[in-house]
């Protein structure tokens, strides 16, 4: 007798973003647990509370090596976002009639600093006509923190800055394999934070129109650390589904 | 014992089913041991959690086993509970008696 297939939504973000090495042997006691009851809503109660647990479990056994490596991610963003930094600041669509809106760095601010991770947004909301009149705008909604979120998202996944004590040096280490999934989730996770946190002061500042505009800065963010972090990739290592 | 080391009621009942279970300890088993003793649904992906902290502590081992159609393929893995863990449940045993003793509430005395 052919076995019944468990729920298909369930079991791929179980694969995709469930952390740790004991993700296939679970995914296999699930689809054992669904053979005997049959109870899809039981399936996916199980599946959905499996990636918290497996990736608080997998933070909390490997603090250092996760720390250290979504270290490495941040550092490549805040270096992509010092390269944009000027690009924006001097783009012909921008100055001089930065009229809706003028952002500078100001880094005694931690609001200024945190807008500063969403600069791409920003900058092409200084168009006076608006974020989608032009594709230089839409370049730097959308395409830039994409691009930017797909190689940070590769480096968290694969490498990480590691801080040797003795002798005070830096190094460069693979990140297990085992560990990828739940470094890149916190990874983008911190991402999407930093993005969400100008929007308490955008209402303050009468600057509302940017809401969309920030909203696809940190979609695109979180979709490319995913995608660059390979969660969208198929490491099944069984067979069916 | 060191600070930090004590079994938590999830460890201790594991342990106990990992016991129990002998050669047949593994996720889908493990779970439904528990569910029957607690009358509660189980997590399994917690009881991974758990079995794979008490292995970093050296109180079950692992071993994959064999894969099924009825699994997808995938392999099923097996725990077994080492001598420092049945030495751990002894201690956890002991302790909890010696506290039990002479309660009156558990003997029905009081509410």
């Amino acid at each position: 007798m052919t076995p019944q297939q468990p729920p298909r939504i369930p079991t791929l973000m179980l694969k995709h973003f469930g952390s740790g090495s004991n993700i296939e042997a679970l995914l296999g006691d699930l689809a054992e647990q669904y053979q005997q009851n049959n109870s899809a809503i039981r399936y996916w109660r199980q599946a959905m509370k499996a990636i918290p647990v497996s990736f608080f479990r997998d933070i909390r056994a490997h603090k250092w090596m996760v720390a250290q490596a979504l270290m490495t991610g941040w550092g490549l963003w805040i270096l992509a976002a010092n390269l944009i930094f000027p690009i924006v600041n001097y783009n012909p669509y921008t100055t001089p009639n930065a009229s809706r809106v003028s952002f500078h760095v100001v880094w005694s601010d931690p609001r200024s600093v945190i807008a500063f991770t969403t600069l791409p947004a920003i900058g092409a909301a200084f168009h006076p006509k608006g974020p989608w009149s032009t594709p230089v705008a839409f370049l730097f909604a959308l395409a830039l923190p994409a691009v930017v979120g797909v190689v940070s998202g590769w480096l968290a996944a694969h490498w990480q800055v590691c801080i040797q004590a003795d002798p005070a040096t830096l190094r460069l280490a693979r990140v297990h394999q085992d560990r990828k999934t739940s470094v890149v989730l916190l990874f983008a996770g911190s991402v999407l934070l930093m993005n969400l946190l100008p929007f308490t002061f955008l209402f303050d500042r009468h600057i509302v129109f940017l809401v969309p505009l920030l909203t696809l800065n940190a979609a695109a963010s979180v979709v490319g650390i995913l995608l660059g972090g390979g969660l969208f990739r198929d490491r099944s290592t069984g067979v069916g589904n | 014992m060191r600070k930090g080391e004590y079994l938590g009621n999830f460890d201790l009942m594991l342990l106990l089913a990992v016991m129990r279970l002998g050669d047949n300890a593994y996720g889908v088993t493990l779970a439904q041991e528990l569910e029957a003793q607690t009358r509660r649904e189980v997590v399994v992906a917690s009881v991974y959690a758990t079995l794979d902290r008490l292995q970093e502590r050296g109180l079950v081992t692992s071993s994959l086993g064999d894969s099924t159609p009825e699994r997808g393929g995938r392999a099923k893995r097996y725990f077994r509970i080492t001598k420092a863990g049945v030495r751990e449940v002894r201690d956890a045993q002991q302790s909890l008696m010696n506290l039990w003793k002479g309660l009156p509430e558990l003997k029905g005395e009081k509410a």
